[in-house]
């Protein structure tokens, strides 16, 4: 833990702290306040980019909870993205299952389903694994696809607003505090999860599955307890997804995303808290501005993504994460950074 | 019946295409180490370079030029992928070698819709249309020249990598970079001539497939990831499992595909191989003829 000179821990507790210092509640108080007074002042397109950037957090705080932390790559995440989106759609509006519940039911829904699939982690890992996730993705949007009954099939569904009970969402604004008051809890919990013996667990198997093991760490339940976080993650990204954009089809969640999302953890700082924060940031902005700049001529923006996924990983492996710790331990050391 | 032999036929055809990209794949796998999941995006790259050297639209060159220069084209290729792309991640960890096939799988894709906004292209012909029948059963000359030239491919493949030094360096390399290092063997080399391989083998399946399956359209991509089905049932790192599997898949896909419709829904027949995958990964991790690497985690 990186403290300013002179402060000095003299408790466990004070050694654990996130926010350590007054100036870290300070900053904390004052991007929590920016952050909810947003709508006051953001523009209506600027939310629903805000909105966009808020949901893809969630989505790859699960995903780098999963290759980032516990090491188990998987390029299927946009399939249980899809999964979480139908489940919420599905339970919402044909069953009259309340939001905040059917919410809740699409995490577990993608959780279990991505248990399934990362059954094959325990006895393959790398390449063997990527490809099964990516077999996963196809499996699932070919039932999504042609369970029309359920999912309306090539049609797409279309969706209800987000509500809580009597009240419902129907402003950008509204859904924005919505969906920030889900990231913040999910950035917390993420960085809650990564502290803990789970989280440690997680490290241990990254790093080194076999020593993992042999140290007590029972591969079986870890592996299989972190595809359910990040998928259960996934899951709810999906069913925000779905509510904020009202409607959804199979096509929505391309193999291409599920890349996107590993280049967002790359780009971002592979199994760091603020990686996917920067990550998701980083490309839905370039999303959104070589969209504009290109105006929109078919193929750049991947040119773009493709190119920008190579680069990171040829000359800044540890992401713009690293980049900011940088800058943190720069400003914190100046004018003597030595 | 007369269906079934005709999907053995078709299956066999596909399955010989599927190999020849798998081919690829092993290639890159066993001398680098590099696991490409860019392979139906160079596929379907390829195939639009053959499209536009072909085509009547577009540079209308006769055959004997259009054709060398495709293979040119995926050389080229291959040589600036692995040369600017991989060669300042080697001895990284896997997932990054993962992951900058994917910017690179990314990159093509964008550089395909950019060039050819059409999604969809008409493969020119090369062979005559008619069609032979054996039995109830018919055979068009195509899927005959297809599986002739896969079976040409394996065989000057099997010779390089028996006779040829760069052919038996690559085996060595597979064997034991460190050792071939040792010998004076230029590793780097070793590993650009994979890729190139790689690319032409993937340029060739792809205008085999595109020709056969009747044009090029974005499902070209899936046939791409449909090859890794073969890879994986075949063994990762065998040849001759990627021989053998190529044909297997093409035949579950075909027959599975004509059979299971009724059961379920459409399209059934291009999950099959994903389904293969998730079996294979249960039962039998390292596929049918791929190392067993005896660890317990």
């Amino acid at each position: 833990m990186d403290l300013p000179a002179g402060t000095r821990n003299f408790s466990y507790a004070e050694d654990m702290a996130i926010f350590r210092t007054r100036t870290h509640w300070v900053l904390l108080v004052a991007l929590l306040v920016v952050l909810f007074t947003a709508p006051l002042y953001l523009a209506n397109y600027w939310l629903s980019v805000a909105n966009l950037i808020g949901i893809t957090i969630v989505a790859v705080t699960g995903l780098n909870l999963l290759t980032g932390y516990c090491g188990q790559l998987s390029i299927g995440h946009a399939g249980f993205i899809a999964v979480g989106a139908y489940t919420s759609a599905i339970l919402n509006s044909r069953f009259g299952v309340p939001f905040p519940l059917a919410l809740i039911s699409a995490g577990v829904m993608s959780g279990l389903l991505g248990m399934v699939f990362g059954i094959p982690s325990l006895r393959v890992k790398g390449f063997y694994l990527a490809i099964s996730t990516i077999a996963a993705q196809f499996i699932i949007l070919w039932v999504i696809k042609h369970w029309t009954g359920m999912t309306g099939g090539f049609n797409g569904m279309s969706v209800p607003y987000m509500s809580i009970g009597n009240l419902t969402l129907r402003s950008e604004g509204n859904q924005f505090y919505l969906i920030m008051v889900v990231v913040v809890a999910v950035v917390f919990l993420a960085k809650n999860i990564a502290r803990t013996r789970v989280g440690r667990a997680f490290i241990a198997i990254r790093d080194n599955d076999l020593a993992a093991e042999v140290m007590g760490i029972n591969l079986f339940r870890y592996k299989l307890l972190a595809f359910f976080i990040g998928c259960f993650f996934a899951g709810i990204a999906g069913s925000l997804w779905a509510h904020w954009m009202r409607f959804i089809d199979a096509d929505g969640f391309p193999f291409t995303s599920s890349i996107l999302y590993i280049g967002m953890i790359i780009i971002g700082g592979l199994g760091t808290a603020v990686g996917p924060i920067f990550g998701a940031i980083f490309i839905r902005l370039l999303e959104e501005r070589v969209l504009h700049l290109s105006g929109f001529t078919a193929g750049v923006a991947p040119m773009v993504f493709g190119a920008v996924i190579i680069l990171f990983l040829i000359f800044e492996p540890r992401g713009l994460a690293h980049r900011w710790a940088l800058f943190k331990s720069a400003y914190r050391l100046w004018p003597f950074s030595y | 019946m007369a269906e079934l032999l005709q999907l053995v036929i078709t299956g066999i055809t596909v399955g010989m295409v599927y190999a020849l990209i798998a081919l690829g794949f092993v290639l890159v796998w066993k001398s680098s180490g590099v696991a490409n999941l860019a392979l139906g995006q160079l596929v379907l790259i390829s195939s639009w370079f053959s499209y536009a050297m072909l085509d009547p639209q577009e540079a209308n060159l006769p055959v004997w030029l259009g054709l060398p220069l495709v293979v040119l084209f995926a050389l080229v290729m291959g040589w600036v992928i692995e040369r600017i792309i991989l060669r300042p991640l080697i001895a990284q960890p896997i997932l990054s070698l993962i992951t900058v096939t994917l910017g690179v799988a990314f990159f093509l894709e964008g550089l395909v819709t950019f060039v050819w906004p059409k999604s969809e292209a008409p493969m020119p012909h090369l062979f005559p249309q008619e069609s032979i029948s054996i039995g109830t059963a018919s055979v068009s000359y195509e899927s005959l020249w297809t599986v002739i030239i896969a079976l040409i491919l394996f065989g000057l493949l099997s010779l390089y990598f028996k006779y040829h030094r760069m052919g038996i360096a690559m085996r060595a390399t597979a064997d034991d970079q460190l050792a071939v290092q040792a010998c004076g063997v230029p590793v780097t080399r070793i590993f650009s001539g994979s890729w190139m391989l790689a690319c032409v083998l993937a340029a060739i399946g792809g205008f085999l497939i595109s020709s056969i399956g009747g044009g090029i359209n974005p499902g070209l991509m899936e046939t791409g990831l449909r090859a890794f089905s073969v890879v994986i049932l075949g063994g990762l790192d065998s040849f001759l499992g990627a021989i053998v599997a190529g044909p297997l898949i093409g035949l579950a896909e075909n027959i599975g595909g004509y059979y299971l419709t009724p059961l379920t829904w459409q399209g059934v027949k291009y999950v099959i191989p994903f389904i293969i995958i998730i079996i294979v990964m249960f039962v039998r991790p390292y596929g049918l003829f791929g190392e067993k690497r005896i660890e317990r985690i």
